[in-house]
C-alpha cells in the first residue's frame, strides 16, 4: 500500500512541465496568428463576403416603353401582374409546399408534374434560383397567398409589369409580342450592352422586336438584407450604405408610329376575310398609316400567356396566322401588275392600239384574254381600264421579259422594301437569266406573256406593290416604307426621329406616267372601267384590279375540304387617291378570295372612304385633349422674349 | 512520506489560487454573454439555464476545496470502469443524435459518458505516475502498455460512437501526460512514425464517410461551399469580417442570420471574433493562456506527483479544447465537432471544464510552500 503524497516532483518533471507552458504558449500564439491573418489581413475580403451574403439585390424591372400611333395614342402599355415564383432552397419541405400552392391555384396535373421535377432536379446553386409556378394571379389568388404567406415558405409573389396590348388584335403582326429570350437573344441583347436576364421578356416580332433596345430601358436594383434562408429582415438596412440602397431603373422609350389608329381599326374592321393583306401608305413620305395581316392572333396570348394546345393550333393552322403577309410572303400580282409592263413598253416604244381578238397566238399556242369574246381596238389606256391581256402579250412579245423585269427592279420589285421588320421576302422578278438559272429547259418567249399579266414565277409582296403605286402616284419616287415616325422619351423629349427616305426613282418620262395614271383613273371613274362599280361618289380614284390564277397549290398541307379554297384566285386591287393630287396609296390581297373587282376593290374602296372620313374630321376641328396623348414636345427652350413688351 | 496535518478550511480558503479561479470565472461570465447573443435568433433560455448549471458547479466545485484530491486517487480505477461500462451502454443502447450516438439517457439526466472519459484518463493516469515515481531514463516503448490499455479503451469506444474529436482529444491528453512523464527519444521516434500509419489506416477503415468529407473540405474549402465546406466557410468569413473592433455585441450579421452554423456551441468563437473583433479574440487567447500558465505553475509546485499530473492533465484538457475548436473555426483544422471551454453551449463540457477548474483549485491549494 501507498503511502499518500510519497512522489516527489522533481526537477525533471518540473523541467517538462515547463516545457510544455511553452508549448502551450507556442499554440495559443498560433491561434493569435491566425485571428490576426483572417481578421486583419484579409479583414476586408470576408467584410466583403459577409455582406454578400445578407445583402440580396432584387431586379427593379425597368417599365418598357410604350407604342404610341401618330397622334400618340397608346396601343400598347403596361400593367401589373402578379406573378407566383418558388425556390427550392428555401422551401423546406418544397412537396408540401407545392401541394398548398397546387390547391390554392388550382394547377392541374400536368403544371404540378412539371413543377415537382424542376424542384427536384435544381442542385447546387441552381436551387437557389426561383422557378415560375404562375403568372398574371387574379385578385383572389392573390388574396389567399397573401393570407397564407406563414405556410408558403419559399414562396414569393412578384410584381412585374406585364405588356398590355390595349387593342388586342390591332396591328398585331406590325407591333409583334414579347417572349421569353432564348440563348442567342440573350448573347446578342448583352453584346449590345442591355441588361437582360434568363426569363426575361424581350420583342419576338416586328416593332417589339425591332425597337427592343430602345423599349427596354434599364433596369434598377434594390438591395435588402436577408437572413440565410433568404428571408427578408426588414429594420435592418442601416447595414447597407444609404447610397446602394436603391438604384432607381431608368424607363425604356416610347416608339410613336406613323400608324393612324383609327384608320388602322377601320382596316381590320372592313377587311373581314380568312386570309390576305392591307397596306395604306402616304405616297409622299412612305409613311405606313395602316397595316393589317389575315388571320391575325392576340399578342396579349401569346406574350406569355398562350397555352401548349393554342400554340399548337397556331402552328398547324394552315392559314399560318402568325405569318406577317404583307412583306412575310408573296403571290403572283396578277393584272396589278399591269402598270409595269405598261411603263416598260412606252419606253420601248410600244405605244399604240392592239387589236383584241380575244386571245394573242404564240407559236403553237393561243394565250388567252380574259374577255373570250375580244376587247376590239384598244389603247395603252384603254388596256389598263379594261385590263385588257391581249395588249400586254402583245407588248411583252415585242420588248421581251428583260424590259419587263428592268422596269420591275427600278421599281423595287424582287428585293425587300425596307420595311426591317424582321424577315421580309424579296419576291420574284423573272428575266430570262431567272428561268436559265431555275427552270428545267431554260428560258422561253411564253414566259414574257406569263410574266406580263402578273403570273409564273411573277412574286411580289403586298407591301412591295403599295411601294409601286405610290411611285406612280407621286411621280415615281420610291419611298422606303416606314411604321416608325420617331422614338421619345417618356416625358416626350425626341430622341430620334425617322423622316421620309428616298431610296431610288424609277426615272421615265413625265408623259408616260401620265398615261398610266389616266389609264388607272379610268378603271375606276369611267364606266366599263373593271372597278367602276366601287367607285367613291365626290371623290376620284385611280387604281388597278388584280386576280391572280393560284398555280402552284402551295406548300401547305391541306384537308380535303378546303382544297377549294386554296385553288381559288387572288383577289388583288391597289389604287392611290384622290387621282388629281395623290396622298395615299392602298393594297389589297385577299388571299384566294376570287376576282379583283369583286373580291378586293370593295375593300379598298371602303378604307379609301374612312381615309378621307378622318382627314374630314381633323380638317373640322383639333381633336379633343382627352382622346389623344399631348402633341410631342422638342427639348425645352428657353422662352421667347416678346419684342417690344419693354416699351409698351 | 505524510501529507502532515490537515490543512485548516480557513487557511485552504486562503490559499486557493484566486487568480486562476478569477480568470475562470471571467471566461466563464464571457461566455455565457457571448451564448446570450449567439442564442438570440434561437431559444433565448439557452444562456440562463448555461448560468444556472455552470455556476452551480463552481459552487460544488468550490465547497469540495475542503475535500482533499488524494481523494481521487482511489476514485480513480472505480470511475474509469464505470466511464467504460458507460460507454459500452451508450454503444449499446444509447440516443441517436446527429448521425452518432454519444448521449445516455438516466431518468431526467441526459450524459455524454465519453465527456466523462476525458476525466476518467486524467485521474487513472495521475494515479499510475504517481506509483512509478520519477523515471530519469524515461518510459521505453514496451512500458507504455498501461497508459495505452487506459487510453485505448475509452477512446476506441468514443471513436465508434462516432466521435472523432472527443476520441482525439481524449488521445491528446493523455498523451500530454505520458510526455510529461518522460518517453524515451528512440520511443518517441516510433510512436511517431506509427501515428502517421495508423492516421492512413484509419483513413481507410475507421472514419465514416462524413468523417472523410469533413476533412477533405479542410483541405480544399472552395470545393463545396454549400455542403461540408459551409460551415468553415461560414464561420472563416464571421471571424475575418470582425476585423479590429468587430461589428458589436449582437450586432454580428453571420450569427443574427443565422449563417453561422451551430452558432452556440461549436462555432461560438466566430460569435465572439465577430461581434468583438480582433481586440476581443486577442484579449480572449490572452485570458485562456493566462489560465493555462497558472494551471502549469500550480503543477510544477504541486505538493505530490499525483497533484503534479492531475493539474497537467486539467490544463491540458482546456487547453487541447481551446486549440482545437479554435483552430476549427479559423480553418486550421477540420471540423470534428469540439467544444470550446467556457464558451460552448452544452452541460456535460461545462461541467468537465469545472471539474478541470475545481482539480486545479484543489491541487493549487495544498501546494508546496517552501
Amino acid at each position: 500500500m501507498r503511502l499518500p503524497g510519497s512522489g516527489n516532483v522533481d526537477h525533471g518533471l518540473r523541467r517538462r512541465i515547463l516545457v510544455y507552458g511553452v508549448a502551450v504558449g507556442l499554440g495559443l500564439f498560433v491561434l493569435l496568428g491566425r485571428i490576426w491573418y483572417l481578421q486583419i489581413q484579409r479583414g476586408e475580403e470576408f467584410s466583403a463576403k459577409s455582406s454578400g451574403n445578407f445583402i440580396k439585390e432584387i431586379r427593379v424591372p425597368a417599365d418598357r416603353g410604350m407604342i404610341l400611333d401618330r397622334r400618340g395614342v397608346r396601343l400598347v402599355d403596361n400593367r401589373p401582374s402578379w406573378d407566383v415564383y418558388v425556390t427550392p432552397a428555401f422551401c423546406g419541405d418544397c412537396e408540401e409546399v407545392l401541394g398548398r400552392l397546387a390547391a390554392y391555384l388550382a394547377l392541374d396535373a400536368e403544371e404540378r408534374m412539371r413543377l415537382d421535377e424542376q424542384v427536384r432536379k435544381a442542385r447546387g446553386l441552381q436551387r437557389f434560383q426561383p422557378i415560375l409556378v404562375r403568372l398574371d394571379l387574379d385578385r383572389d389568388q392573390l388574396d389567399v397567398i397573401e393570407a397564407n404567406r406563414d405556410s408558403l415558405p419559399g414562396v414569393d409573389v412578384v410584381s412585374t409589369p406585364h405588356r398590355d396590348y390595349l387593342y388586342g388584335t390591332l396591328a398585331a403582326h406590325m407591333i409583334g409580342y414579347l417572349g421569353e429570350a432564348n440563348a442567342e437573344e440573350l448573347e446578342r441583347f448583352r453584346k449590345a450592352g442591355l441588361s437582360v436576364m434568363l426569363g426575361d421578356y424581350v420583342g419576338k416580332t416586328g416593332v417589339e422586336r425591332r425597337f427592343e433596345a430602345q423599349l427596354r430601358g434599364r433596369d434598377g436594383i434594390q438591395r435588402v438584407v436577408t437572413d440565410a434562408r433568404g428571408q427578408r429582415i426588414p429594420g435592418l438596412e442601416g447595414l447597407i450604405p444609404r447610397s446602394e440602397r436603391f438604384v432607381p431603373s431608368v424607363p425604356g422609350h416610347n416608339v410613336v408610329l406613323s400608324i393612324d389608329a383609327r384608320l388602322q381599326e377601320a382596316v381590320e374592321e372592313i377587311f373581314d376575310v380568312p386570309a390576305g393583306a392591307v397596306v395604306v401608305m402616304e405616297v409622299n413620305t412612305g409613311y405606313v398609316l395602316a397595316i393589317a395581316s389575315r388571320p391575325t392572333f392576340d399578342p396579349n396570348r401569346m406574350t406569355g400567356r398562350i397555352s401548349r394546345e393554342e400554340l399548337r393550333a397556331i402552328s398547324e393552322d394552315p392559314l399560318r396566322p402568325m405569318l406577317f403577309r404583307p412583306v412575310q410572303s408573296h403571290y403572283p400580282p396578277g393584272s396589278i401588275y399591269k402598270v409595269i409592263a405598261s411603263l416598260a413598253a412606252f419606253e420601248h416604244g410600244f405605244a399604240g392600239e392592239v387589236h383584241c381578238g380575244g386571245g394573242y397566238t404564240l407559236g403553237r399556242r393561243r394565250w388567252r384574254c380574259h374577255k373570250e369574246s375580244g376587247h376590239g381596238w384598244v389603247s395603252p389606256e384603254e388596256a389598263l381600264q379594261v385590263s385588257c391581256d391581249t395588249w400586254y402579250y402583245a407588248a411583252a412579245d415585242r420588248i421581251g421579259i428583260d424590259a419587263l423585269a428592268d422596269m420591275a427592279r427600278r421599281f423595287g420589285l424582287g428585293a425587300p422594301t425596307g420595311l426591317d421588320l424582321g424577315w421580309e421576302v424579296p419576291g420574284i422578278v423573272p428575266s430570262v437569266d431567272y428561268y436559265e438559272k431555275n427552270v428545267r429547259g431554260g428560258y422561253m418567249r411564253g414566259y414574257a406573256l406569263n410574266t406580263v399579266i402578273g403570273q409564273g414565277d411573277n412574286n411580289v409582296t403586298p407591301l412591295q406593290m403599295a411601294v409601286v403605286y405610290a411611285a406612280i402616284a407621286n411621280g415615281g419616287t420610291i419611298y422606303r416604307p416606314q411604321v416608325v415616325r420617331r422614338i421619345e422619351r417618356p416625358e416626350g423629349y425626341v430622341v430620334q426621329e425617322f423622316l421620309p427616305e428616298v431610296r431610288g426613282r424609277i426615272d421615265v418620262p413625265k408623259a408616260s406616267l401620265d398615261r398610266v395614271r389616266k389609264g388607272l383613273e379610268m378603271v375606276v371613274e369611267t364606266p366599263g372601267g373593271t372597278a367602276y362599280a366601287h367607285r367613291i361618289l365626290g371623290r376620284r380614284t385611280a387604281g388597278k384590279t388584280g386576280t391572280a390564277q393560284v398555280v402552284r397549290i402551295g406548300s401547305v398541307r391541306q384537308k380535303v375540304e378546303e382544297m377549294e379554297f386554296f385553288t381559288r384566285d387572288h383577289a388583288w386591287f391597289a389604287a392611290y387617291g384622290p387621282a388629281e393630287e395623290p396622298e395615299v396609296a392602298v393594297v389589297v390581297l385577299n388571299e384566294h378570295g376570287g376576282s379583283g373587282s369583286r373580291a378586293a376593290a370593295p375593300y379598298a374602296m371602303r378604307i379609301l372612304e374612312r381615309y378621307y372620313q378622318i382627314l374630314e374630321e381633323d380638317r373640322a376641328g383639333p381633336p379633343s385633349p382627352e382622346k389623344i396623348a399631348l402633341p410631342p414636345r422638342r427639348a425645352p427652350r428657353p422662352a421667347p422674349v416678346e419684342e417690344g413688351a419693354a416699351s409698351g | 512520506m505524510n501529507l502532515g496535518p490537515p490543512i485548516p478550511a480557513r487557511s485552504l480558503w486562503r490559499r486557493a489560487p484566486w487568480g486562476l479561479i478569477l480568470v475562470a470565472l471571467l471566461l466563464t461570465a464571457v461566455g455565457i454573454l457571448n451564448l446570450a447573443s449567439a442564442s438570440r435568433t434561437a431559444d433565448a433560455s439557452l444562456w440562463t439555464s448555461q448560468l444556472v448549471w455552470v455556476g452551480g458547479a463552481y459552487v460544488v466545485v468550490l465547497l469540495l476545496l475542503a475535500v482533499d484530491y488524494e481523494r481521487l486517487y482511489q476514485l480513480a480505477w472505480p470511475f474509469w470502469i464505470l466511464v467504460v461500462a458507460l460507454l459500452v451502454a451508450v454503444e449499446l443502447r444509447g440516443e441517436v443524435a446527429m448521425g452518432a450516438q454519444r448521449w445516455l439517457v438516466l431518468g431526467p439526466i441526459r450524459l455524454q459518458p465519453s465527456e466523462l472519459a476525458k476525466l476518467a484518463v486524467i485521474l487513472v493516469l495521475a494515479r499510475l505516475y504517481e506509483d512509478d515515481g520519477e523515471k530519469p531514463e524515461g518510459y521505453g516503448l514496451v512500458e507504455l502498455w498501461r497508459p495505452a490499455l487506459v487510453v485505448g479503451i475509452p477512446a476506441g469506444l468514443t471513436l465508434v460512437q462516432p466521435d472523432l474529436g472527443t476520441a482525439a482529444l481524449i488521445g491528446a491528453v493523455a498523451g500530454t501526460m505520458v510526455l510529461v512523464a518522460r518517453v524515451r527519444t528512440g520511443t518517441l521516434a516510433i510512436l511517431g512514425a506509427g501515428g502517421i500509419v495508423a492516421g492512413v489506416l484509419s483513413w481507410f477503415f475507421v472514419l465514416r464517410e462524413y468523417q472523410k468529407k469533413r476533412v477533405l473540405a479542410f483541405l480544399d474549402p472552395e470545393a463545396d461551399i454549400l455542403g461540408s465546406g459551409y460551415h468553415a466557410n461560414q464561420s472563416m468569413i464571421a471571424v475575418g469580417s470582425g476585423r479590429w473592433a468587430g461589428k458589436g455585441w449582437g450586432q454580428g450579421t453571420q450569427t443574427q442570420l443565422s449563417f453561422l452554423p451551430e452558432q452556440h456551441t461549436d462555432f461560438v468563437f466566430s460569435v465572439f471574433a465577430e461581434e468583438w473583433g480582433f481586440r476581443g479574440g486577442a484579449l480572449l487567447l490572452a485570458a485562456y493562456a493566462a489560465l493555462c500558465f497558472m494551471g502549469l505553475k500550480i503543477a510544477a509546485q504541486a505538493r505530490d506527483r499525483h497533484g503534479a499530473f492531475l493539474a497537467v492533465g486539467a490544463v491540458a484538457l482546456i487547453f487541447w479544447h481551446t486549440l482545437v475548436n479554435i483552430g476549427m473555426v479559423t480553418g486550421l483544422l477540420p471540423v470534428v465537432g469540439v467544444t470550446l471551454p467556457f464558451m460552448s453551449y452544452g452541460r456535460s463540457s461545462g461541467l468537465t471544464t469545472v471539474l478541470a477548474i475545481g482539480i486545479l483549485a484543489n491541487v493549487g491549494a495544498r501546494r508546496r510552500t517552501s
